[in-house]
Order: structure tokens, then C-alpha cells, then sequence
């Protein structure tokens, strides 16, 4: 602005710009406002009608009413990872892995875990496969009347629904998916750095604690991208005027710091087994005293990787697919990250019909 | 996003955040994956850990002399209530069972095709489509 401008302002072009700004940051933000929930029950999330089936210890096995008329007849089991809540993959109409798969015309349970209360940390790797997984199978059968059932496992639940195919070759599992499921120790660099240096103490932290609460784990989640949930509200900020964004960011913001506590014993396994040892990889991993060879997996396999996965990366889970020993066999890299590939705006696009094509063609 | 907002200078800001955000997090990623950092991180626990210990056995003797509930009273109420819910979910599956047991009597089989839901299930006889390949 030139000084012959500037004295040519009046008050009333003060005034009429200042006003100009104050309406339009209100009309900026007010509708990007409205939509802030005020309460967390003000997010609904989980809204596919379900059922409890089954529940023992921190198990809870949900079934999903089915809409369509006619339905595949294998059951689809959906195993969560015992560090995060089930409703990701349920968080709102239109935005559900969940809502699709049983409008594809799947018979869908999901396995999710419950936060362990202080006498259950001595809930162990052994417990949540040999039994409490395995107790949620048997329950979906039951439930199905069908003789058997292919697994999901998303991430951790990748990991258990893998190490249960593996300990029973012969069945029930008909086919098993896995997304952005971990299976190399070395290759999770930042843990496996600290975990191996010297003044890490597990046992000493399980001692203590018991089990691990939540926002250790959210912490440790964090920390391998620390800058990226500064980065989501600056991108809140910038669509505070779309009201579709704003309540899709909200919903994955309280996602993902909530996550949930995990059994004293079971983290002492993860961080030994899986992350010093890499047991996995090494085929020197047993459990109640049966190895847990991969290798023994002969059903159809499908792995997601997510090609931008920051906690599950390409060096932790590329080796899940040579391990496997089934001839049907099919690995896939999505464009997204560890939560965008199967809650994302495109997952409807990108892994949900994936899925349901090679499951609709398996679970006849 | 109008032209006065393309050229708002904290707006602007923000997105140069958002786009550089993986390149700082990867480099405070690879600084915390240092060894000194890694040592100085399972001490700092460790240190954490027995500083938490003494605080909470110094406060719950406070707040017993205040008659005050403290943390570990609250994680008693809490493991008791989980309780509690684990006995409704386990009323629940059973009600669910009964309830499934009485529609398949009401419907004059005793097969398992409906499972343990009170509606008739639908047939388990869908086929993919024609063009689908494996």
C-alpha cells in the first residue's frame, strides 16, 4: 500500500475491513466448529448392528446381522490387534470395512480385545491364540453351523490369526488375509534399537506396571512419527469449513489415542519374542511347547501392505509372504498408511473391493 | 480456498508444515534412534518408574489421612465394575442363546441353521460373481 493510500483511508474503510474479517472468520469457522462433538458419545462410531456371541477374559466376539438375502457360507472372522480398538474398522456409515464386507453379502464376526484389568496380566501370547482365539472360533462355528471359517487379522491380529493357522494345519481355517501385519522384528528399527539397549528393563516395567496402560503404547506410536498428529490439526485447521472432514479427522484423532492397555506377560513375549529374538523369522517360535512354523500354513493367503505404513513398515512385514507356505499366495502394497488402507477415504476404492473379491471367490 | 485465504500468511504456514511434517519426523525418529538416546530413554523409564512408585505410595497415605480416594482405590472400583460387565456379557451371550433356542423351537427345527441370533439367518448359498477370478 502506497503512503498516498494510506492516507487516503477514512475510519469507515477501517471499519468496514475490520468488519469484513471479523464475518469472515466467523463464517470460516462456525460451520467448522459445529460439528466439534462435545462429548465422546457425541461421535458415534460402531454403527453396524452386531451381537455379542462370545466373551472370556479380554475376548469379546461380536457378529454383524447380515442384510442381504442370500450369504457367503464360510464366516469371516475379523482379529483385531490386542493394542487398539475394534471400531476403526466401524467408525461410521459409509466409512466401514464392517458395513461393506456384510453388504457384500459376508457372514462377518469380529474378535475385538477388551482392556485387561490389573489381575489379568498374566494373560500371555500362549492365552490369547491358544485360548482366547481359538475359543472364538470354535464360538463363530457354533454359531454358523459351518466347519470352518477364514481369518482376518488386522496388524497384531495378523500376527495370532497366523500363529493359529499355523499351530492347526488341519483345519478350521479355510483362508487367511492379514493386512499390514508385522513379522520381522529387525525390521521395527526405532523399537528394536531401544528395546535392545542396555537400560530397557521389560521385565522390570511388567513388574512395576503390571500391565502396559495405553498411553505408553500411544507414546511409543508416536514417537515413530512424532510430528504427525501436530500435522492432522494443522490440516484440521485448513478444512474447518468441511464438515465431512472435520468429523471423519475427529473420529480418527480419538482412534488413535485410544489405544488400549496390553497384558504384563504378552508385552513381555512381543518385546522378547518378537522384537530382541525375532522369532518369527528365525521358525523359533513355540507356544505350550509346538513351534509355530509358517511354513505349515497351506491355506489361500493375502497380505495388504500399506506403502506409506510408518509403524508397520515394508521391512517388518515383507518376509510374512516367503514364510507362508501355501501355494495360494498373494501379496498386495496399497497407496495409504497403517490405518488410511482400511479406514481411509479411498479404502472403499482400493483394499475393501479387493478383499471382497478374493474372499467371495474363496468362501463358497 | 479464496484468494485471501491463499495468501494468508499463517495459513500458509501451516501447509508448509504439513508438506515438510514426514522429513522433520523422520529426522527426530532417526536422532531418538541414537544409541545415547536409546540408553538415556530405558533410564529415563526405569527413573520414571521408581519416581512414580514413591510418589503414589506418598500420596495414598496423604489422601488416606484426607479420606480422599486415591488412584489405586479408583483401579479397584474399575476392576470390580469390568467384573460386573464381564458377568452382563456373559448374561448376554446366554439370553442370546435361549432366545435362539426358542425361535428354532417356535420354527419347528432343532438345526443350528440360524446360530445363536433369534432371526432366521439367510441361506449360506451365495456365489460370486460370474466374472470374478481368484
Amino acid at each position: 500500500m502506497t503512503a498516498s493510500a494510506r492516507a487516503e483511508l477514512t475510519s469507515e474503510d477501517i471499519e468496514a475491513s475490520v468488519r469484513r474479517t471479523l464475518e469472515r472468520a466467523i463464517s470460516r469457522n462456525i460451520p467448522g466448529l459445529a460439528p466439534l462433538p462435545q462429548t465422546e458419545s457425541d461421535l458415534d462410531v460402531g454403527p453396524t448392528p452386531k451381537e455379542m456371541v462370545y466373551s472370556n477374559e479380554t475376548a469379546r466376539l461380536y457378529h454383524y446381522l447380515p442384510t442381504q438375502d442370500e450369504i457367503y457360507r464360510v464366516p469371516v472372522l475379523i482379529v483385531m490387534s490386542p493394542v487398539a480398538k475394534g471400531y476403526i474398522l466401524d467408525l461410521a456409515k459409509g466409512q466401514s470395512l464392517i458395513e461393506y464386507l456384510v453388504m457384500q453379502g459376508h457372514d462377518v464376526y469380529m474378535l475385538e480385545w477388551a482392556a485387561p484389568r490389573r489381575d489379568q496380566s498374566h494373560l500371555s501370547l500362549e492365552n490369547y491364540v491358544s485360548d482366547l482365539l481359538s475359543g472364538c472360533i470354535d464360538a463363530v462355528l457354533r454359531d454358523s453351523g459351518e466347519a470352518d471359517i477364514t481369518l482376518v487379522g488386522y496388524c497384531m491380529g495378523g500376527m495370532l490369526s497366523c500363529m493359529y493357522a499355523a499351530l492347526h494345519p488341519d483345519g478350521p481355517v479355510r483362508n487367511l488375509a492379514c493386512f499390514t501385519t508385522p513379522v520381522n522384528g529387525d525390521g521395527m528399527e526405532l523399537y528394536k534399537r531401544w528395546m535392545t539397549a542396555k537400560a530397557f528393563d521389560i521385565d522390570r516395567l511388567v513388574k512395576e506396571l503390571g500391565n502396559i496402560p495405553g498411553d505408553f503404547i500411544n507414546n511409543s506410536l508416536q514417537a515413530l512419527r512424532p510430528l504427525q498428529r501436530s500435522a492432522n490439526q494443522m490440516k484440521l485447521l485448513n478444512n474447518v469449513e468441511n464438515d465431512a472432514f472435520v468429523k471423519a479427522h475427529l473420529r480418527f484423532d480419538r482412534w488413535a489415542v485410544d489405544q488400549l492397555p496390553v497384558p504384563g506377560e504378552l508385552a513381555r513375549a512381543l518385546v522378547k519374542d518378537f522384537i530382541i529374538d525375532n522369532k518369527f523369522v528365525h521358525n523359533a517360535l513355540t507356544l505350550r511347547g509346538e513351534r509355530v512354523d509358517l511354513g505349515r500354513i497351506k491355506v489361500p493367503f493375502l497380505h495388504v501392505a500399506a506403502q506409506h505404513d510408518h509403524i508397520v513398515p515394508a521391512a517388518a512385514s515383507q518376509d510374512l509372504l516367503p514364510l507362508i507356505g501355501a501355494q495360494d499366495k498373494h501379496e498386495i502394497v496399497m497407496k495409504g498408511g497403517h490405518v488410511s488402507l482400511v479406514a481411509g477415504g479411498n479404502a472403499v476404492f482400493r483394499l475393501w473391493p479387493q478383499l471382497d473379491r478374493w474372499l467371495s471367490v474363496r468362501d463358497i | 480456498m479464496s484468494k485471501e485465504d491463499s495468501m494468508d500468511p499463517i495459513r500458509l504456514w501451516r501447509e508448509w508444515f504439513v508438506k515438510s511434517e514426514k522429513s522433520w519426523s523422520d529426522a527426530l525418529s532417526e536422532m531418538m534412534g541414537d544409541e545415547h538416546f536409546s540408553k538415556g530413554m530405558g533410564r529415563y523409564t526405569l527413573e520414571a518408574l521408581h519416581t512414580h512408585r514413591m510418589f503414589s505410595e506418598t500420596m495414598a497415605q496423604y489422601l488416606a489421612n484426607l479420606n480422599i480416594p486415591s488412584r489405586s482405590d479408583i483401579l479397584d472400583m474399575n476392576d470390580r465394575l469390568a467384573h460386573m460387565e464381564e458377568t452382563l456379557n456373559q448374561i448376554q451371550v446366554e439370553l442370546r442363546e435361549q432366545r435362539s433356542q426358542m425361535a428354532r423351537l417356535a420354527a419347528g427345527t432343532a438345526t443350528a441353521a440360524t446360530g445363536g441370533s433369534a432371526t432366521v439367518r439367510p441361506a449360506r448359498t451365495r456365489k460370486p460373481a460370474a466374472n470374478l477370478d481368484a
